[in-house]
């Protein structure tokens, strides 16, 4: 089964922002929501380096784990999803998560931050796949067309990549040989790395669950 | 209860499958091989994508809604000339969502920013929706019969009482080929020279400069060529936020094989984060620096002697220039240390064929003529013109700012560069099929003789950067009848002309403004206007059809993606209508079909097919160009010929020229200049457009010549007399004789190839495996212009006066019917110890998510929310000395009176001494917001001080180019 | 192994490398896939610019995150159980030692004033306030464990839900209610001399029935430790709570990651304190109650309990005089507890 990741080859990433956008026109992102960014390191000075970002959709999920209703549910091919009907906009998963990806549409606690919102990896989420439902509350679901994360597809230098993890780290590494320089990809080893010394496994599993 | 997910539907499986046996390394597709394409043909995931990209589009998957079919429709990105596929999925009529244009060759499904969003654009949330009229200040709906009405009487009036050069016309490089050769027409109807469009604040010096080089204003190459390229020179222009797609193929060309990248630019840009080599100079320095590189290659021989030798005229010149420019002297000018140009010019040589890419840290200067003359200069020295992987990358503007050159949207030329000359009016009365002297009569005031109208008819007009010197009558005496009155502009922003006070000083004086636009731009937000404005609004591209060129010269066809939204219109019916109340509707479109007060735009693409022969705009008929975006998918990645299907052996878009009638199936001219192909099969030569000799110098091609022409040396362009004097006018048809005849009266022999409707004398030509424009030399030494030799001259307001004195800046003169005064200016600046007040040199440029004046851009939220401030960067060294911190506000002062506050950005990415502006924002003026001058609804989300209040007086000698990237400022703490 | 993978010659050793760039400058030392680094290692925070303005979006990686996660599922929980726990298994364990502890001189049947209406309203304005807070929060910190498998995550959601908007509304009658009753307890917490002898003795508590209690002025030791507690405490939590309640107002994200920490640490000790707290206002002290109950306590319970504030207020009014009935008799409730 494969395993989805993204890949952001830094050496390349130009901050063009067309993973950012496109990911906003794809799901009809609001204002104030950031599924996707790009950051830049050392900014204007040698050694700069601009990486995309979204939620990394880790091995052994941090938000999840803190999720205090267990929203969350990773699919078979790892993309880490979540319930909006069953989120409370607590924010836990943002503290957690080592990547800033969980999104809310309002700052302030009073009467709650709303639904939670992040990358869905384009697979939307618990609905019926490319339901109305599913679309409104989660954005479209590529996935299930048999089509990759728009960001990925779009991105103007071919930085940032998704899909399964083998290939990406085979082209990675191949391109890292022919042109003779690169670093590595950033937040992998957090994200895919370690191995988890607080790994907490779900009672039960939400995907497996008929009623929850 | 909750819906339990299904895991995986039958699509899904597909893709896991298909990638699973890529990865597994069945059926037939290695792993490595498939990772080796992945890598090389798309650098990744294109390969992957793709192919359950379309492996679903058969299958009936709908995100929106479900139930509901939809289409596929293909246009291209509305912003940059780079040219990205812009795939649109529609359904009831409804742009539901954007796909990534795979097939494309040359973005391959990729955007950046802006083309990640164009489906805002027709969404339309802050768009002009219905025609507007200025009422007592306040903007009021009006129909469009009674807008075409009342400006069309406004306009009569000021024609009746001032004549028509009393009106500007200004267009746009965003309208399609049609529009724009649509737009030309109807001004040279209308009677005046007096149009222009962003080119001239973009790349005319380019087009001046490098025309006078070699031909024609251009890029040489392509993007997808540069992966051919052994090094990348980069040179004022900053890809990754200007073009970024093109940044793939230049990073393929740096990994694939291991160009060195040399970036040199004031600023440490994002494209020069991925630099080999970065070198930081001052502003307006360029020449010392490409001189200073020469000098390396003249020092160690490193230049090609046998290009030089066979194909540039005047070298010699060059290197007793360039031996001035010691690497202590260029120090001295430019602050780049000798030993660092040195390693430069060591990295190109050695590494060749070398791309040369620039754009508008050239472009932009009072010596932009001259900068890329220089930058041409190098390459050429170096071998590097007229072969793929070299070549004179010249990055362009917007999406048709090509097009729209080529279509003479232009104060100094009629379509395809044929000129203002009586020759050039004869040319395209014929091509429109009207009498020449009628053509004469329309121009100049009542009581005017035929030769004074005359005179006006080939006087260059006014240019958009001074159009407001020309509506400012009692402060110049301008060559024309009368000053400007009245602007028509269509799809122009106002806050991105230099010395925007005198420019609303200007717009204060007209009596009639009208602003076409989907967006209401700066002119809608003037303070100074309360009546006699009109805003009307304009379709997007992505609401009607029409062909554009990106910047390597291919032209796409763009599909309309759904109806014109609103109340709002296409250029050309606008264009149509209004001539249809000015009277000259038919004559307009004497050969052009029209629908519902709409010409249509095959038609206007027939027309120009027969008429702008000297460009080759001849064989890329609206059926071919269709062809070329359904079979995208045959073309090749990199050569961008296709290898199969009904176009094998045609390049991309046909690139210009493309010779002879679309029959003939002329493939188009991947590079220009090259040598090693056929004439037939995109091959060509220096164009011989200055004569055959020059103080007894032969000034055509010696010993070279294109593939497969029977004449093995340098020759003229053809003309009947050639013809004939190589016996080869037996060959024309009795048709085309006929044609050619009727053409040139008294002078048969005069009729030259050009103005050859028959096309007669170009297939016999190329026929003979030779370029219809002759071969000749490339020149080095442009004796015609008016630095012949590339001279350093300091910036107008130069923040070094102790060099004015060596390198001042050109001596004034007039043209353009105004006066020009650098050299006056520049001393002014110095007597008044203007560098010291100022004591920061300004420069400006672009960010990736806003588009030029950057209404269009502010007004749509998901790009919007990316950049929410104007800011000035500040070295942080500077920001140290005058106590500023990141995000304080500061106030940036010109010497000319403009102020402007905005939030610092302390960075590296200046150097100590340098400020940059992005000059996208407007809406503000002086700290103070417009919103509630712009209508309501159609104000931009994101508004901020526009970068122009400061910018100021100094002009290119040859086109009026704007000093927008080199001149003063101070900067307050606020 | 380098010709299979790309079409590029090697950079020239000689080639110039500009300092600086070396990072983005092919190296002349072939690269062998194998080595190519894909995972950067990084243990800190990663902050970057990005021009969306908004701060928490510049920060690229926070390791961090893990580490709060891990506070969050087994720290906290842990300490709340055990804090939680222990002090409900201690209180078993003490009533099942000492038995209710009553009023040895038995009821007087005169009732002193002992809080008038001010003084209650602000200890049931908190009381009720801090109880919400706590039953919602612990829905929150142990709902997932707890609940969840009992009633499903829709349900569960309802009741998240609620507990959150009834946690975040609670929170200011607790802030008000704490900070009157700082201003009306204030001089009465005050420890002194006599607070030391009290804990000396533990107040009596383990000293068994017929003891005297050690002499107590309005509030003995122990109640001024849970005063403080919850006066300080309670500032904590509400700081801390009001900072999760405005998230990134003050902080970024290691701030609302310890802001987070301390809320739920304090609330745990806090509730831990407080069981002990209502455990001896009502099942385990008699009379304790009416103080807070009806306001007036019996004269017999003010004397044991609080001499020195008795006789302060009323002794020199009122002499002290043998309880008119005595209920129950101290031998049999004492005999009971052993
Ligand atoms: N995102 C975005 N993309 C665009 C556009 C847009 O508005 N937004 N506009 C399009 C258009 S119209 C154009 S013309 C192109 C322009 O594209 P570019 O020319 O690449 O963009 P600029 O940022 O204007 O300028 C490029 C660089 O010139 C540098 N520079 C300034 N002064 C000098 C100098 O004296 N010498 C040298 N060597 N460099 C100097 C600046 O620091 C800047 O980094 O971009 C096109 N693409
Ligand atoms: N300081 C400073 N100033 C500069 C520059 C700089 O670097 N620094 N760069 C200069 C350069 S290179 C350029 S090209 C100019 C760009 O400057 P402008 O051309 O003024 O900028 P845009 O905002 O792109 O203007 C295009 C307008 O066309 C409208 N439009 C789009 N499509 C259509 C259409 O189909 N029909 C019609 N009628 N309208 C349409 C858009 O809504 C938009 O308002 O700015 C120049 N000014
Ligand atoms: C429902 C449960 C509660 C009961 C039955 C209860 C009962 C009492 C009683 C009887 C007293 C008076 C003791 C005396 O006369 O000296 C008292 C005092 C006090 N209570 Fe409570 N209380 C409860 C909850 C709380 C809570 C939740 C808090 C704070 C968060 C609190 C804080 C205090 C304080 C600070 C005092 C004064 C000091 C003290 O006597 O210890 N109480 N409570
Ligand atoms: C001014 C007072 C308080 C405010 C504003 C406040 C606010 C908050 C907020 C915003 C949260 C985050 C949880 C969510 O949003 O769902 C929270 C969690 C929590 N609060 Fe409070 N709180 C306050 C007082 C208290 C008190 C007095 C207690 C208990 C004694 C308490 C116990 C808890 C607990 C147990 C959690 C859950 C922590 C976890 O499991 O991670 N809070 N509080
Ligand atoms: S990146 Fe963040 S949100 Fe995404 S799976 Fe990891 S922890 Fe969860
Ligand atoms: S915000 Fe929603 S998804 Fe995130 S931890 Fe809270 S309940 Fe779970
Ligand atoms: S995968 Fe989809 S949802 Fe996630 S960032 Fe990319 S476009 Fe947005
Ligand atoms: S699209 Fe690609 S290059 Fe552009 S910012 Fe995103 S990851 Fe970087
Ligand atoms: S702006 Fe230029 S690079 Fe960006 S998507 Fe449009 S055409 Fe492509
Ligand atoms: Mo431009």
């Amino acid at each position: 089964m494969a395993r989805m990741t993204f890949l952001c080859d830094s050496e390349r990433c130009i901050e063009c922002n067309a993973c950012v956008t496109a990911c906003k026109n794809e799901h009809e992102v609001p204002w104030g929501i950031n599924r996707r960014r790009v950051v830049t390191l050392q900014d204007g000075q040698p050694g700069e380096r601009s990486i995309s970002m979204a939620c990394m959709h880790c091995t052994d999920a941090p938000c999840a784990a803190v999720c205090p209703v267990d929203c969350f549910y990773p699919t078979a091919e790892g993309v880490v999803l979540h319930s909006k009907d069953i989120c409370i906009g607590c924010g836990y998963c943002f503290y957690a998560c080592p990547f800033g990806a969980p999104q809310f549409p309002r700052v302030t606690n009073f009467g709650g931050r709303g639904k939670m919102d992040k990358c869905t990896y384009c697979a939307g989420g618990p609905e019926q796949d490319n339901s109305e439902e599913e679309y409104i509350k989660y954005g479209t679901n590529r996935l299930a067309e048999g089509k990759l994360p728009l960001c990925a597809e779009m991105c103007s230098t071919r930085s940032l990549m998704a899909g399964d993890q083998d290939i990406l780290v085979e082209i990675y590494k191949e391109r890292v040989v022919r042109r003779g320089y690169g670093s590595g990809a950033w937040g992998w080893s957090v994200a895919y790395g370690r191995s988890q010394r607080d790994t907490y496994a779900p009672h039960v599993r939400f995907d497996e669950r008929g009623d929850a | 209860m909750l819906i339990k997910r299904t895991t995986a539907t039958a699509a899904r499986s597909g893709l896991v499958a298909r990638m699973a046996s890529q990865a597994g390394g069945g059926k037939g597709v290695t792993r490595r091989s498939f990772l080796q394409q992945s890598g090389l043909a798309a650098g990744g995931l294109a390969g992957l994508g793709a192919l359950p990209g379309r492996f679903v589009r058969r299958a009936e998957a709908a995100p929106i809604r479900a139930d509901i079919p939809k289409e596929l429709r293909k246009n291209i990105c509305t912003h940059c000339s780079v040219g990205c596929t812009v795939v649109a999925e529609v359904q009831n009529g409804v742009w539901v969502q954007q796909e990534p244009g795979w097939e494309s060759p040359i973005s391959q499904g990729t955007h950046c920013a802006k083309g990640a969003s164009v489906r805002e654009l027709v969404k339309g949330e802050r768009r002009v929706k219905y025609p507007l009229k200025l009422v007592n200040g306040e903007w009021t709906r009006i129909s469009w019969d009674q807008a075409i009405e009342e400006i069309g009487d406004k306009l009569l009036e000021i024609r009746n009482t001032y004549g028509p050069d009393s009106v500007f016309w200004l267009g746009s490089a965003k309208f399609s080929n049609e529009s724009a050769y649509l737009m030309r027409k109807f001004a040279a109807f209308w009677g005046t020279n007096n149009i222009d469009h962003q080119a001239r604040i973009c790349h005319s010096t380019t087009v001046a400069g490098v025309a006078n080089t070699w031909g024609y204003g251009a890029m040489t190459n392509s993007f997808n060529d540069i992966q051919n390229a052994q090094s990348l020179l980069i040179i004022g222009a900053n890809p990754a936020e200007a073009h970024p797609v093109a940044m793939q193929h230049m990073l393929r060309a740096k990994e694939h094989n291991r160009a060195p990248w040399i970036v040199i630019d004031p600023r440490f840009t994002r494209t020069a984060a991925h630099a080999t080599q970065y070198v930081r100079i001052r502003p307006g320095t360029d020449i010392p620096v490409v001189w200073g590189i020469l000098w390396h290659i003249f020092e160690n021989g490193w230049e090609d002697r046998e290009f030089i030798a066979q194909r540039v005229y005047g070298m010699e010149a060059i290197r007793a220039e360039v031996a001035r420019w010691t690497p202590e002297e260029v120090e001295r000018i430019s602050g780049v240390p000798g030993a660092q140009l040195f390693e430069v010019a060591r990295a190109i040589a050695h590494n060749k064929p070398g791309t040369l890419i620039w754009c508008m840290g050239a472009t932009q200067k009072s010596v932009g003529t001259a900068n890329v003359r220089a930058f041409s200069i190098l390459q050429l020295a170096l071998g590097n013109i007229g072969v793929e992987g070299g070549g004179a990358n010249i990055y362009r503007g917007h999406c048709n700012v090509q097009g729209a050159t080529d279509m003479g949207l232009d104060v100094s030329t009629l379509p395809s560069y044929y000129g203002l000359d009586e020759g050039a009016w004869r040319h395209f009365a014929r091509v429109w099929d009207v009498d020449y002297d009628d053509l004469v009569a329309r121009f100049g005031t009542e009581g005017m003789s035929p030769d004074e109208r005359r005179a006006l008819m080939e006087a260059k007009g006014i240019p958009t950067t001074r159009w407001f010197d020309g509506a400012a009558a009692d402060r110049e005496t301008v060559d024309q009848p009368n000053p400007i009155r009245g602007m028509f502009v269509m799809g122009h922003g106002g806050n991105t002309v230099t010395r925007m006070p005198d420019m609303l000083e200007g717009l204060a004086n007209l009596d009639l403004l009208v602003v076409v636009d989907a967006h209401p731009t700066t002119f809608a937000a003037v303070q100074q206007r309360r009546d006699n404005s009109y805003i009307l609004p304009a379709c997007t591209q992505f609401e009607q059809d029409g062909s554009r060129a990106c910047s390597n010269r291919s032209l796409q066809w763009g599909q309309k993606v759904v109806e014109p939204i609103f109340e709002s219109k296409n250029d050309r019916e606008i264009l149509y209508r209004l001539a249809d109340k000015l009277g000259f509707a038919d004559d307009l479109c004497r050969h052009i079909q029209v629908v519902d007060n709409e010409p249509l735009a095959e038609d206007i693409l027939r027309e120009i097919n027969r008429g702008c022969i000297s460009t080759g705009y001849t064989g890329q008929s609206p059926e071919r160009l269709k062809l070329h975006m359904r079979y995208q998918h045959t073309f090749d990645k990199i050569s961008m010929r296709a290898t199969e299907g009904p176009l094998a052996g045609d390049y991309y878009g046909l690139p210009w020229p493309c010779w002879g009638h679309p029959e003939w199936q002329h493939p188009g001219s991947p590079t220009l200049y090259d040598t090693s192909k056929h004439v037939m099969e995109g091959g060509s030569t220096f164009r011989a457009r200055f004569g055959i000799e020059r103080d007894g110098e032969t000034l055509l091609a010696e010993g070279s010549y294109s593939l497969g022409s029977e004449i093995e040396d340098g020759y003229p362009e053809f003309t009947m007399a050639v013809l004939r004097t190589l016996g080869w006018d037996a060959e024309l048809t009795p048709e085309e004789l006929a044609v050619i005849e009727a053409i040139g009266g008294d002078n048969v022999d005069d009729v030259s190839w050009a103005a050859d409707l028959s096309f007669g004398i170009m297939r016999v030509a190329i026929s003979h495996g030779c370029l219809p424009y002759g071969n000749a030399k490339a020149r080095a030494v442009a004796w015609n212009l008016p630095d012949p030799v590339p001279v350093h001259r300091e910036p107008v307001y130069t923040p070094r006066p102790d060099l004015a004195a060596d390198y001042p800046a050109i001596e004034d003169m007039r043209d353009f019917r105004l006066p020009l005064l650098n050299r006056s200016v520049q001393q002014a600046a110095i007597d008044a110890r203007v560098s010291e007040d100022f004591p920061f040199v300004y420069t400006s440029g672009r960010l990736v998510e806003y588009e030029g004046g950057g209404e269009e851009t502010r007004s749509n939220s998901w790009l919007a929310e990316l950049q929410q401030t104007m800011f000035a960067e500040i070295n942080v060294q500077d920001a140290a000395r005058l106590g500023i911190a990141d995000g304080d506000q500061v106030w940036i002062v010109g010497p000319e009176g403009g102020r402007s506050r905005m939030a610092a950005l302390v960075t590296e990415r200046v150097g100590p001494g340098v400020v940059f502006l992005p000059f996208h924002f407007s809406g503000y003026w002086e700290g103070e917001s417009l919103r509630r001058f712009y209508p309501a609804g159609a104000d931009p989300i994101v508004l901020g001080e526009p970068a122009n209040v400061v910018t100021t007086y100094g002009y290119d000698p040859m086109t009026l180019m704007q000093e927008t990237k080199a001149t003063l400022v101070r900067v307050e703490k606020a | 192994q380098q010709d299979s993978v790309g079409v590029g010659g090697g950079w020239d050793e000689n080639r110039y490398v500009q300092p600086g760039l070396e990072a983005r400058t092919p190296s002349a030392e072939p690269i062998n896939p194998d080595d190519v680094p894909i995972m950067i290692p990084h243990d800190d925070q990663l902050r970057g610019r990005i021009s969306i303005p908004d701060d928490r979006l510049g920060v690229l990686v926070q390791p961090d995150g893990r580490v709060w996660r891990s506070f969050r599922i087994q720290g906290l929980f842990w300490i709340a159980t055990a804090a939680i726990g222990i002090t409900v298994l201690a209180l078993g364990a003490f009533f099942l030692w000492r038995g209710r502890i009553r009023i040895e001189a038995g009821r007087s049947g005169r009732w002193v004033p002992r809080f008038n209406w001010v003084e209650r309203f602000t200890h049931w304005l908190t009381a009720v306030s801090f109880l919400a807070l706590a039953l919602t929060g612990l829905v929150i910190t142990f709902g997932r464990y707890l609940l969840i498998p009992l009633m499903g995550h829709y349900s569960f959601n309802t009741l998240a839900e609620a507990s959150k908007v009834v946690h975040n509304a609670a929170g200011a009658p607790f802030i008000i209610g704490i900070v009157l009753m700082a201003g009306l307890w204030v001089r009465d917490n005050i420890p002194n001399r006599t607070d030391l002898i009290w804990l000396k003795k533990a107040g009596g508590m383990f000293s068994g029935p017929g003891t005297p209690h050690p002499e107590a002025e309005r509030f003995n030791a122990g109640q001024k430790i849970i005063f403080w507690v919850v006066i300080l405490g309670g500032l904590a939590v509400s700081v801390t709570g009001l900072a999760l309640l405005l998230p990134f107002f003050v902080s970024g994200i290691t701030g609302m990651q310890i802001a987070h920490a301390l809320h739920g640490v304090i609330a745990a000790l806090l509730i831990a304190v407080i069981i002990a707290h209502i455990y001896l206002g009502t099942l385990g002290m008699e009379g304790a109650f009416d103080a807070m109950g009806r306001g007036e306590v019996d004269e017999n319970w003010a004397k044991e309990h609080h001499s020195g504030w008795y006789d302060t207020e009323f002794g020199s009014r009122r002499p002290s005089s043998p309880p008119a009935a005595a209920p129950e008799s101290p031998q049999r409730s004492g005999a009971g507890m052993r």
